[in-house]
């Protein structure tokens, strides 16, 4: 078999990403901590931690433990702010030459418009991505992301005032179908799906009785829900973002290069590496290099061909 | 908490060149470091555990030499079975430097699989770290003569070696305290036998590591097995009651929260600088998870604390400002 010319560019809405792989909201800080073990523009794309519209400090520790395969966390959406973000945040990361993705958290719907609109505002942010699945803070918007109807109502609201910037919106799996809330996204006016947001778990001292996170439950990431993540991809793919032509932004246990191949199969057009960046900083850009190499294997030219590609044959 | 200027963190496979079993718990690793390796004491590093080796091979993208053929070869099953774990943050105990080659110690005390999963590592195979990272302790300035004193508990004592190591190459005076449970169980490198000796404080050489650096040592365990009976930090304050001579001080410590506590209060108390290596889990050490958080006094917030990440605004502290709650 010739070894095709492997082209990694994909699109994500209007974003052109130089390859599929972007970091996770919460797990790349603002950046410049991931700055300095790599360049950045290695990346396909950067998503910050979730910007609300004050500084939050987050739940007192321990905020985050070790599970099998996995972690726990319950930070509490800690972040400097809008104002500062925009101040300081966002120059510093514009220097790096890599699309930039905000999160964006709420506590209110009022909330959610002013902080997507000052967002949109700022030329150098390329994508707004809607937290609507925090299950560690009350005000982390899992109302809206369990609730078709109310996320439908704020996806078109927050889409009128997200003009310039492509509207993503971070689906939550702590539901029974994740096609219907995908549905009300999509009907909404998100341009493209990211999903998974941790699911929701709980870890107890046996002996004690003590939660082992302040916050009692949190959200559990890592290879330990990879599979869940594979499986809410596929069945989002299939029901709404393929037919519709909606990309998806697949994370959930992503750390090694057959785990990309895996999402885009199952119907990612990229996947965020999460939880990996803590195991290793550089992640990120490794499995970029890596999925050259692979897809030079597989006979394919883009990440484009694997999308949804599963054999399904009896 | 030092304002000299060390290198960048990195993500390096280092060799192990040594491994020594210390007590029942305890194994030190020197790892082969490169050359320009520059790292200050209290700094630390995040040591890779992994179940499968080869898996770390795999998601560098390069081809395996293996008798399954090229790279990628894993299997869907096998990835599935891979079990991954955080790093685990491990001070830099000791570093030493020998014309153009430079080793660098860690000093694991087995807790669970990831710690179990270091202290297994053998003589010429590959650890993977990210460092050095943190911040680091601070010497007294050059024209200060005041006496360091070096508490460490437990396995905690590991950054309090690469202290005594570095400020005896300044030529400032250091007495060592260190504390442990009992007399079978200690980190450290015995040049004898230890004898307990009760309620009496008694500096000496025995401890192999301190006495490298010239720093006489005070040892001290819960069950008076060997040298003082009760904690160091009683060991310490006995000391100052008895022997101490009034001259300046300066505190350095690492071990266990509570003694960090009573050493700061005795700080507090006898109004001496302060400086305590705090350990706490952490998911990156390199200030992305945001896990590590200590509350930290801050008069300038209105709650009169704010959180502070250990792994970027630490591992070393002013006890001062610690809330230990």
């Amino acid at each position: 078999m010739t070894r095709p010319n492997v082209d990694l560019c994909v699109t994500l809405g209007r974003i052109a990403m130089r390859n599929p792989i972007a970091t996770a909201s919460g797990c790349s800080g603002y950046g410049e901590e991931l700055a300095r073990f790599y360049d950045l523009s290695r990346l396909g794309a950067i998503v910050t931690k979730s910007i609300t519209l004050e500084p939050r400090e987050g739940h007192l520790p321990p905020r985050l433990i070790e599970t099998r395969a996995g972690m726990l966390n319950a930070i509490g959406l800690a972040n400097v702010g809008l104002d500062l973000f925009l101040r300081e945040k966002v120059p510093a990361l514009a220097a790096h030459n890599v699309p930039i993705i905000v999160n964006v958290a709420g506590s209110t719907r009022d909330e959610y418009l002013q902080v997507a609109a000052a967002l949109d505002a700022e030329p150098r942010i390329a994508g707004i991505e809607l937290n609507v699945s925090c299950p560690n803070v009350k005000e982390g918007g899992i109302e809206f992301g369990i609730d078709p109807q109310a996320l439908r109502s704020l996806v078109e609201a927050v889409r009128k005032r997200v003009t310039r910037a492509t509207l993503i919106v971070k689906l939550s799996p702590n539901v029974t179908d994740i096609a219907v809330t995908a549905r009300a996204a999509v009907e909404g006016g998100a341009e493209a799906l990211s999903l998974i947001n941790t699911l929701r778990g709980l870890a107890v001292d046996p002996w004690t009785g003590r939660p082992l996170l302040t916050n009692v439950t949190g959200g559990l990431s890592g290879p330990a829900v990879k599979p869940v993540a594979l499986y809410m991809v596929r069945r989002v793919w299939q029901e709404v973002a393929g037919p519709r032509g909606i990309p998806i932004l697949g994370l959930g246990g992503v750390q090694f290069v057959e785990d990309v191949l895996e999402f885009l199969r199952a119907g990612a057009t990229a996947v965020a590496v999460g939880t990996a960046n803590f195991v290793d900083p550089e992640t990120g850009p490794k499995l970029a290099d890596g999925l050259k190499q692979a897809l030079e294997k597989l006979g394919c030219g883009s990440p484009r061909d694997l999308v949804g590609a599963m054999d399904l044959a009896k | 908490m030092s304002d000299e200027t060390t290198i960048p963190p990195r993500r390096l496979d280092l060799p192990v060149v040594a491994r020594r079993e210390a007590g029942h718990q305890f194994v030190r690793l020197s790892l082969g470091a490169p050359p320009d390796w520059v790292s200050l004491p209290g700094q630390f590093v995040n040591i890779l555990c992994e179940s499968d080796p080869s898996a770390v091979t795999a998601s560098e993208g390069r081809p395996v030499e293996s008798e399954q053929g090229e790279w990628p070869q894993a299997t869907g099953l096998e990835i599935s079975r891979r079990w991954p774990v955080v790093r685990r943050p491990l001070s830099i105990s000791r570093l030493a430097r020998d014309k153009d080659r430079v080793w660098i110690e860690v000093l694991v005390r087995a807790v669970g699989a990831g710690s179990r999963f270091i202290q297994s590592r053998p003589v010429g195979s590959l650890v993977n770290l990210v460092g050095p990272l943190g911040n680091s302790f601070s010497a007294p300035p050059s024209d200060d003569d005041r006496l360091c004193i070096l508490v460490g508990g437990g396995c905690g004592v590991a950054p309090i070696f690469g202290l005594a190591d570095y400020l005896a190459a300044r030529g400032r005076r250091a007495l060592g305290f260190f504390g442990a449970s009992h007399s079978g169980d200690m980190p450290v490198r015995l040049l004898r036998t230890p004898q307990p000796t009760g309620d009496r404080v008694e500096a000496t050489d025995i401890v192999g590591e301190f006495a490298d650096a010239g720093v006489p040592t005070v040892l001290a365990t819960d069950d008076g097995s060997a040298g003082f009976r009760g904690t160091v930090t009683q060991a310490l304050e006995a000391w100052m009651e008895k022997s101490w001579d009034r001259r300046p001080l300066a505190f350095f410590g690492c071990g266990p929260t509570p003694m960090l506590k009573a050493l700061g209060d005795l700080a507090r108390r006898y109004d001496v600088p302060c400086q305590v290596s705090l350990e706490r889990f952490m998911g990156c050490g390199i200030g992305v998870c945001l896990s590590c958080a200590t509350k930290r006094r801050d008069a300038a917030n209105a709650k009169g604390w704010t959180l502070r990440l250990t792994c970027r605004e630490g591992p070393v502290v002013d006890s001062n400002d610690m809330i230990w709650s």
